[in-house]
């Protein structure tokens, strides 16, 4: 059986290629086209939660799952899509840890690049205090955080922090938010990851 | 999807040696930036200095100009 997820948003391939495999007969092998890493992942996670086989080949900007092998009983986990964590990432400083204020910086700016590298990205970004200036004119981590973005990451920035800093005019990306905004993101999180 | 593209990594020896890469390349306009070491070079902790594979000529001329130390050069897809 062959299903073609490609151009879907997540968690569809998920949802498409549970139903295949239910609708199986006689557990033939499926084969699932998507065309991004992340739904490739995701998709894998889903197959091997029910114990099965996944082989995976790349096309010209797809790729195809090759799913085989029976369902096991005892495997008949719930189907999780990554992408449906609401994970939140709260930026509380222009820098990472404590210490040297230019190695902080250096480490804000790798951990964000990292962040964007990730399969799977997080609900949202918050910044605020310090980490409010990361977000603005001339930040060596805006090309990330647009990228992030573009991909569907929601950027917000603490407006007090904005304005105590002198940067309410100086925001290069995301959108201004208040303490009530911010406390219901957090309290909504499964995770919540501050570095 | 994110788009991932040939690319030329220098790593260094020391964090120092990166900073004061970044350093030169932000004063001289050199292009690229400081990112953290992808593990398929290494699994260790440390920073490298990425620039698009088309910048390798001129990237490795300042360094030899400039005698910027620097450790190891890899060109990766990321």
């Amino acid at each position: 059986m062959i299903v073609d997820a490609r151009g879907k948003a997540c968690p569809l391939p998920v949802v498409i290629a549970n139903k295949a495999l239910q609708d199986r007969q006689d557990n033939e092998e499926v084969q699932v086209y998507v065309d991004n890493d992340i739904a490739v992942q995701n998709v894998k996670r889903m197959a091997a939660t029910k114990g099965l086989e996944v082989a995976v080949t790349e096309g010209d900007g797809y790729f195809v799952l090759t799913i085989a092998g029976d369902i096991k009983e005892e495997a008949q986990a719930p189907v999780v899509c990554g992408c449906e964590r609401n994970t939140v990432v709260a930026v509380t400083s222009a820098t990472m840890g404590s210490g040297s204020e230019e190695l902080g910086k250096l480490l804000m700016k790798g951990f964000i690049y990292a962040l964007s590298q990730q399969e799977t990205l997080p609900k949202a970004i918050l910044f605020y205090n310090g980490g409010a200036s990361i977000p603005t004119e001339g930040s060596v981590s805006l090309e990330d955080l647009k990228s992030m973005e573009a991909q569907g990451v929601a950027i917000y920035t603490c407006g007090t922090c904005l304005d105590f800093y002198g940067l309410k005019d100086k925001l290069a990306v995301g959108s201004v938010t208040n303490m009530y905004s911010i406390v219901e993101l957090l309290s909504q999180a499964d995770h919540i990851i501050r570095p | 999807m994110r788009r991932k593209e040939l690319c030329i990594l220098l790593t260094f020896s020391t964090t120092t040696e990166a900073m004061a890469m970044e350093a030169h390349a932000s004063a001289h306009g050199l292009p690229g930036r400081l990112i953290p070491v992808p593990t398929v070079i290494h699994a260790g902790c440390g920073v490298c200095w990425k620039a698009p594979i088309a910048e390798k000529p001129r990237i490795l001329a300042a360094m030899e100009k400039e005698q910027l130390p620097y450790e190891g050069f890899f060109e990766l897809v990321i």
